[in-house]
């Protein structure tokens, strides 16, 4: 009995919460991604280890990096709880990751361009873990990206 | 000093190699902002307390290989990686390392 009073009491209103602000949260960023990605076109971004176009005799390249860590929403976790017991994708979670990492990639390019840069190579994207051990039940759902390139002067493109 | 994560410099030359230097940090934020992090995961969005702490670590890290590789005498650090590990809930520990080489300009 008093286990489903406290699930109304603090679970469901939590659900609501995440249902509705957490939506909207993760709406308007995908929305600032596509815009920001859209501007970013004209930057040369590989993950080669050479340096495609290089232009010569310019700027000497530089590493950059960003990171990114986005939490989870009540509704997300609740919903990756359920699916824990069937089994399959986690598409909560999964959304969740793929924000993380675009917006590493676009933080990285603006960096870059802030320091005169057109173009970055030998892009890696990697994920840490600053939440403690990941079974343990108190441990928080959140998407943790550090990403790093090195930023270079390349040709224009034709 | 050039700093690249690639294993090559554009428009240098590598002529000396000067052997691994690396760096490393575990750092954590006061639990205000654990606290806030915790609220923020109810309703979703960027949890800026513990990216703050991923960037003062990496920065931190890369000083220390930086300072060892000044101490060798170094033009710059190629191939840089890094790596982190879970420590203990809401800290960070960065790695980082990388080769020091001297350079030539060519072209």
């Amino acid at each position: 009995m008093e286990l489903i009073f406290s699930l109304f009491v603090f679970a469901v209103p939590l659900v609501v919460c995440g249902m509705i602000i957490g939506r909207s949260v993760e709406k308007n960023h995908f929305a600032e991604l596509d815009q920001k990605e859209a501007a970013n076109r004209d930057f040369l971004v590989t993950n080669l280890k050479t340096f495609p176009m290089a232009a010569a005799g310019v700027q000497d390249p530089a590493i950059v990096m960003s990171e990114v860590v986005i939490g989870s929403d009540y509704l997300k976790s609740w919903l990756a709880g359920w699916r824990g017991i069937f089994g399959g994708e986690i598409k909560s979670l999964q959304t969740l990751q793929v924000r993380a990492k675009r917006e590493a990639i676009v933080r990285l390019i603006d960096q870059a361009r802030q320091q005169g840069f057109n173009a970055i190579c030998n892009l890696r994207v990697n994920s840490a873990n600053i939440s403690g051990v990941a079974k343990s039940k108190n441990s928080l759902p959140m998407a943790v990206v550090i990403a790093t390139a090195t930023a270079y002067v390349a040709r224009p493109k034709h | 000093m050039i700093i690249t994560n690639t294993e090559t410099v554009t428009g240098y030359e590598i002529t000396e190699m000067k052997g691994l230097v690396q760096g490393n940090t575990v750092r954590t934020k006061h639990a205000g902002r654990d606290i806030a992090a915790g609220l923020k995961n109810l309703v979703g969005g960027e949890l800026k307390g513990y990216t703050e702490l991923l960037t003062e670590s990496r920065r931190e890290a890369v000083q220390r290989m930086m300072a060892q590789a000044q101490q060798l005498g170094a033009d710059a650090v190629v191939n840089v990686r890094f790596t982190t590990s879970a420590v203990t809930a809401g800290a960070a520990e960065l790695y980082a390392y990388g080769t020091a080489v001297m350079l030539r300009k060519i072209g």
